[in-house]
This record gives structure tokens, C-alpha cells and sequence, in this order.
């Protein structure tokens, strides 16, 4: 068995890496050009995400807590 | 329920009151208002005093106005309208402009000053408040489309920052 470098691996190709670069620049564009109310409901949403991920590495400020309220 | 609108009325009503000099929404829901939706779990608000203050600068004022109006304290959070909201009175000359240049958006009918993107990359590469979440909100407003780079530029050289 070769050494890793030498075993042939398929890779992107150039025209796929640039076609999913593009579709990311166009998803955070598309986000950022959002309803100010969207986005804050992306916030709140967002904030059920990762609460339960950052209650698992600290614990919680009194504050961190998902908003109660409408966007 | 209470909205973000209701929230944003009430610190139009911290400055006609005149318990501060003038507000604007910085941290990531200043972000929020120029690019992407990230998480955050507070309001923070930059505030400057009238008459500026001299010496030490106390929240009394702001906390005894928010006592008056029924709203709690959680820990260095004032809970206005549901919203956590953490008021900060302006530390420097950089977070004085930042106030005084902060533009007046509509949010659902309701007018709130925001700090320009130019001033939070700004305030997020001060050297007392870099950190690496701050730096990478910073690298997100550099590629907004709304952001004036030669105001940047200017902005980062008369106060001695950096990219």
C-alpha cells in the first residue's frame, strides 16, 4: 500500500469549488438582504440553536435566555 | 407580547426624558440591521450623557428611570420590554462618534439609531474590546455592499486602528 500523497484521490474540480463559493456568497447575501423583522426571527431562532450548545461548555448567564417576545 | 418595536420606543423615550444625551444600538444587533443574522441574546446600547460626563460615570440615573418604569434588573441587564438590554455609556471619543454619527432606521414604524457599520468594525477592533468573535463580525461588515470603506479607512486612521 502506498503512502497517502501518492494514492490517487478524486478531488472538487475547480468549476464545482467556484460554484459552491458562489452559492455561499449568494445565501449569506440573500440573508443579509432580509426583513429586518425576518432576520430577527432568524435571531430567535437561532438562539434556540445554540443555547442548548453553549449550556453544554459554561453555564448560562442570567440573560441567555431565547426572547420572549414578536420580532 | 411585547416586540423589538416596543423596545426600541422605549429608548426613544430614555433620550427625550433626557436621562441620557443621546442612544444608538451597537453590538451584534446593530450587525443584525446590516448583515447577517447571527446570535445574541442581549441589546446592547451605547449611550453618551448630557451633560458628558466629567469624572465617574454612574448608571443611577438610567437605573432608577428604568425602576420607575416597572422594568427589572438581570445582573448589568436592564429588561425592557422583554429584551435584555445592556445600556453602556460611551467610554471614548471613538464610541462618542459612533453615537453621534449613528443613523435613524425603521423598524415596523418605530425610528431607532444604529451605529453606522464603518464605526462597530470600528469599535470591534479597538484594541480593549478585540476578541476573535469580534474580529470575525468585523471581517462580516467588511464585505457588506453598505459599507463606505473610504469612511472606514479615515475612521481606523485618525484613531489609530488597524485592520
Amino acid at each position: 500500500m502506498g503512502s497517502p500523497s501518492k494514492q490517487l484521490v478524486d478531488r472538487p474540480s475547480a468549476e464545482l469549488l467556484l460554484r459552491l463559493r458562489t452559492g455561499k456568497a449568494e445565501l449569506h447575501t440573500a440573508h443579509a438582504n432580509l426583513p429586518l423583522p425576518e432576520k430577527v426571527r432568524l435571531v430567535m431562532e437561532l438562539q434556540r440553536i445554540v443555547l442548548p450548545l453553549i449550556a453544554r461548555q459554561r453555564q448560562l448567564r442570567p440573560w441567555e435566555k431565547p426572547w420572549e417576545i414578536e420580532p | 407580547m411585547s416586540s423589538l418595536a416596543d423596545a426600541f420606543k422605549v429608548l426613544n423615550e430614555l433620550k427625550a426624558a433626557g436621562v441620557v444625551g443621546d442612544y444608538a444600538v451597537a453590538g451584534a444587533m446593530a450587525l443584525v440591521f446590516w448583515t447577517e443574522p447571527v446570535a445574541t441574546f442581549d441589546l446592547d446600547v451605547l449611550v453618551t450623557l448630557d451633560p458628558p460626563a466629567t469624572g465617574l460615570v454612574s448608571l443611577e440615573s438610567i437605573y432608577r428611570w428604568a425602576e420607575q418604569r416597572g422594568y427589572s434588573l438581570q445582573a448589568e441587564h436592564i429588561l425592557i420590554e422583554g429584551m435584555p438590554t445592556q445600556i453602556v455609556p460611551s467610554p471614548d471619543a471613538l464610541a462618542d462618534e459612533a453615537v453621534a454619527s449613528a443613523v435613524e432606521l425603521d423598524y415596523q414604524g418605530v425610528t431607532v439609531r444604529v451605529v453606522r457599520p464603518e464605526y462597530l468594525i470600528a469599535l470591534y477592533l479597538h484594541p480593549h474590546a478585540s476578541t476573535a468573535k469580534r474580529r470575525e463580525r468585523a471581517a462580516a461588515l467588511l464585505d457588506s455592499p453598505r459599507l463606505n470603506r473610504a469612511l472606514l479607512d479615515e475612521i481606523l486612521k485618525r484613531h489609530g486602528l488597524s485592520l
